[in-house]
């Protein structure tokens, strides 16, 4: 199955934390657009024989876009990909910019996937983050997206933030699983290098949470989150049965996507019998249309994928995930023996377990998950 | 000490030697143990002061040395400055006229002293000779009188830059010998090369068989490498016959080697041209000395590695190789000298002066005190004034003990050491440390301890890891984790896995490194 990724690199003010490239400037949202329509029509003869499985709009806001412009992306992917009739179509969405019109739209377009961005309910810790929005709204958000249709609803969460108790992690845990989402992305917060957060702690304004309590608060997730009936999937996601991202399970399960947009990432087979392909596209708007103006494709780097990183990148994304399956592996890249010696002694350790021939990791297993990959990898 | 077996044999291939004092740092402890090598040898010595041009030069100063030393008066001693070019033609007419021509019978038997040799792949062994008595044809049929094995010579001739056939050397002459001989144990520095048909009745004074003093395990990083360090060992000893080795096994490490050298400068050498020129990557156990053990039955074992000594229970006796140490070191170090030979269990023999201002100070202390570190400390303490050279003396009794060190119960072989008695709580404890520092957290808690017999005489414990995961890993990330993880994998192959513990290479020669922590 194939994968399409569309960045809206717009928001209406960054956060600190955030790594993801957009600008403040929504009025250029229409010329961006028209370039956006002008890469995807270079690219369908590439894309040509794939159909597509998932759809996903991530960025920046995409919940920035008007339903007309959305109406306009949709129609520009339609007619150069083969989308299928029940492609799983996830829209990122900010709760303070839409209204429950503009959700309607979205979802009489197709869109039949929410991903909406919450991070906490905790006033202090919104302000912290930059978010434009307050806990009041992200419950609203929710329910307007219920209303305009949508059964497909997932939350984003951040945990670990400087100094967050235990207490005050469960609190927003609660309100969330509260508000009944089919979904829940809960990651620990990272500084990231270039961004507000990452200057704040260089300046020793602000010190990250030590290990040990990022370690606990993740542990109480996942124990949380098995109590509410989620299913945990990758490190950092919960998913009601039946409401896994398909998009994002694309990425873990090594299968190939194209991405649209500034910095906009793909994962394609190569030209007549080449090995895979990895590009992206410029992280700047500026350099992204002039290209597109030109008849330029706007990749900024690409590389080839070797076999031995295939295997490496299955390795790792696989234990993240559904676990890497020993068999296929040999089939495939023929591992080396010692690799089975070595899933042996992580299920002795209580890190992984062997269902069949496909190694998982257990809870604890997925605390050391690099560690555990940079063991396995070749 | 390492080299001077070698030294005396070159030097017996001479009749004079010039000795080169650097004018800034003046008589040091290998100057006066080569001068020496050179006064036995009965040489012809041109005393030359080196570097008079750098502003740090004591003429003076080194001219009262080295007056003390040979007795010699001043106008004997040449100033000069290789780098500016003073000097050079005094000491050339110096060599002509003051060293004296070789004497020597060429028609007498042959009999001329191997000084050196290195192994040509193509030619096999090649001997640099001084021709003592008699003379050396190409097609003779000779012989090397410690070996007895017949050998034809195939090209004799002279060393220049290369060297240069000339199909006869005779008694005086000093030049090379290509004689078919493919091993290279046939061909011993010290040795009397003779004719097989007319054969001398005696070889030349002064051959010995040279003794390894330090010796050490020498394994690959990675276990599939074993057969290439097999390969590059056998080609670094065709050049160098004074190393010896034989395969061991470690629970550690693997297959390996236990090597004998020299000294210590020695094994540095070949360490690091094993690790440079053959492109090896190695790992080397601390280094040590061997030991002489009487067991509770009688029998005495000769003791060259650690982690082969007998138990505690069934050890009478151990005694260990001491040298004599000899240091040259301005007056204002001696205190610190003195120290640290007291903490190397050293017994205070001497202090003569050079000068005013260099106090000669003779110890005597344990080989194994002074095998690593020992160098290091001396310069630190002096400021890098301080020379040493040392000389063994023989095998005396000490309290000594093996010293184990074991994680999570198990001991780690390639760890062991010998040491003595009073230090081995203190020595232990520093391991610990120092290897907590050393080996990375792993997926469980780790117990370092350090043991004699079965008594535990110090503790560390390394905390297990608790967390090492990405949050985020989505299409963008892809490439980015991949290489991070792929640097994380490089890290690994680095280490070594004993049990289940991770063991990174610096793990190993963390003993080699024992600074004050």
């Amino acid at each position: 199955m194939a994968s399409l990724y569309v960045h809206i690199p717009f928001c209406q003010r960054k956060c600190v934390y955030c790594d993801f490239y957009s600008i403040e400037t929504v009025a250029l949202m229409d010329g961006f657009l028209d370039a956006l329509e002008r890469e995807i029509v270079l690219a369908a003869p590439r894309g040509g024989g794939a159909t597509f499985g998932t759809l996903f709009f991530g960025g920046g806001t995409p919940s920035l876009l008007s339903v007309a412009q959305l109406g306009r992306v949709m129609s520009a992917l339609r007619g150069a990909f083969a989308i299928s009739r029940n492609a799983e179509i996830t829209l990122e969405t900010n709760p303070g910019t839409v209204s429950l019109e503009t959700l309607r739209g979205y979802r009489s377009l197709g869109v039949n996937r929410l991903s909406i961005g919450i991070q906490s309910f905790n006033e202090d810790e919104l302000r912290f983050l930059g978010r434009i929005h307050d806990a009041p709204q992200a419950e609203r958000c929710v329910g307007l997206a219920r209303e305009a249709g949508f059964s497909n609803v997932s939350i984003d969460l951040i945990y670990s933030l400087p100094g967050q108790t235990a207490v005050q992690w469960d609190a927003t845990l609660a309100r969330a699983i509260g508000l009944r989402p089919d979904h829940v992305s809960a990651y620990s917060l990272i500084v990231e290098d270039d961004t507000p957060l990452a200057r704040m702690v260089s300046a020793k304004l602000v010190s990250p949470n030590p290990l040990e309590a990022e370690a606990s608060l993740y542990e109480q997730t996942m124990g949380v989150m098995a109590r509410a009936g989620f299913e945990h999937y990758e490190v950092s996601n919960y998913a009601m049965p039946g409401y896994r991202s398909l998009h994002n399970s694309a990425y873990w399960s090594h299968e190939p996507y194209l991405g649209f947009g500034p910095s906009a990432h793909s994962f394609w087979t190569g030209r007549d019998g080449e090995p895979p392909l990895r590009w992206s596209n410029i992280p700047a708007l500026g350099r992204y249309c002039d290209m597109l103006r030109g008849g330029e494709m706007p990749v900024a780097s690409r590389e080839s994928v070797t076999r031995t990183q295939l295997c490496n990148e299955r390795i790792f994304l696989g234990l993240r995930s559904a676990g890497v399956d020993l068999s296929v592996l040999e089939r495939e890249f023929g591992i080396p023996a010692d690799r089975l010696a070595l899933a042996d002694a992580l299920v002795e350790e209580g890190v992984a377990v062997l269902e069949g021939t496909r190694l998982c990791l257990t809870p604890r297993g997925y605390l050391l998950c690099d560690e555990i990959a940079a063991r396995m990898m070749v | 000490m390492d080299f001077s077996y070698e030294v005396s044999r070159s030097l017996a291939a001479c009749e004079g030697a010039i000795l080169v004092v650097d004018a800034s740092q003046g008589v040091e402890a290998q100057t006066i143990s080569n001068l020496y090598l050179a006064i036995d040898a009965g040489l012809e010595i041109i005393p030359v002061i080196n570097k008079i041009d750098l502003p740090s030069a004591t003429v003076d100063a080194v001219r009262g040395q080295i007056r003390d030393l040979l007795g010699c008066t001043d106008d004997e001693m040449i100033l000069a400055s290789a780098k500016s070019n003073i000097g050079i033609d005094e000491i050339l007419e110096a060599v002509v006229r003051r060293v004296p021509p070789p004497s020597g019978d060429p028609a007498l038997p042959l009999r001329a002293l191997i000084f050196d040799s290195v192994f040509d792949t193509f030619r096999g062994s090649v001997v640099y000779i001084r021709v003592v008595e008699g003379t050396l044809r190409e097609g003779d049929r000779i012989m090397f009188f410690h070996m007895g094995k017949p050998f034809d010579a195939e090209e004799v001739g002279v060393l220049e830059m290369k060297r240069l056939r000339t199909g006869e050397l005779a008694a005086g002459n000093v030049g090379y010998l290509i004689a078919g001989v493919k091993d290279v144990h046939d061909t011993k520095v010290g040795d009397t090369v003779t004719s097989a048909s007319r054969p001398a009745q005696s070889a030349l004074p002064g051959y010995k068989e040279v003794k390894p003093m330090v010796f050490s395990g020498v394994y690959p990083t990675n276990a599939e490498d074993f057969e290439d360090l097999r390969s590059a060992i056998e080609k670094l000893q065709l050049n160098d016959s004074s190393l010896i080795y034989q395969p061991e096994t470690s629970t550690a490490l693997g297959f390996g080697f236990r090597c004998g050298f020299l000294g210590l400068l020695h094994m540095e050498i070949v360490q690091e041209r094993l690790e440079r020129e053959y492109n090896q990557n190695i790992i080397n156990t601390v280094p040590n000395v061997e030991y002489r053990v009487t067991k509770t039955g009688g029998d005495v074992v000769l003791v060259d590695n650690p982690s082969t000594m007998p138990p505690l229970g069934e050890v009478a006796m151990v005694e260990e190789p001491f040298v004599r140490a000899q240091v040259i070191v301005p007056v204002e170090f001696v205190g610190n000298i003195m120290k640290l030979c007291m903490d190397r269990r050293g017994i205070y023999k001497n202090t003569t002066y050079i000068d005013p201002t260099r106090a000669d100070i003779t110890y005597e202390l344990p080989l194994s005190e002074i095998i690593f570190d020992f160098y290091d400390k001396l310069k630190s303490t002096s400021r890098g004034y301080a020379s040493f050279d040392y000389d063994l003396l023989d095998f005396r009794e000490s309290d000594l003990v093996k010293l184990d060190i074991l994680l999570n119960g198990e001991s780690v072989d390639a760890f062991s050491s010998i040491v003595h008695r009073d230090k081995a709580h203190d020595w232990g404890k520093r391991l610990c440390v120092k290897l907590r520092k050393l080996i990375p957290r792993q997926m469980f808690e780790v117990a370092i301890q350090a043991a004699i017999g079965s008594k535990v005489v110090a503790r560390e414990t390394i905390s297990a890891m608790r967390k090492n995961v990405l949050a985020k890993c989505y299409g963008g990330d892809i490439t980015r984790k991949r290489k991070l993880l792929e640097k994380q994998k490089e890290g690994k192959k680095r280490m070594k896995q004993v049990g289940r513990v991770e063991i990174p290479q610096e793990a190993f020669l963390a003993v080699l490194s024992m600074e004050d922590e």
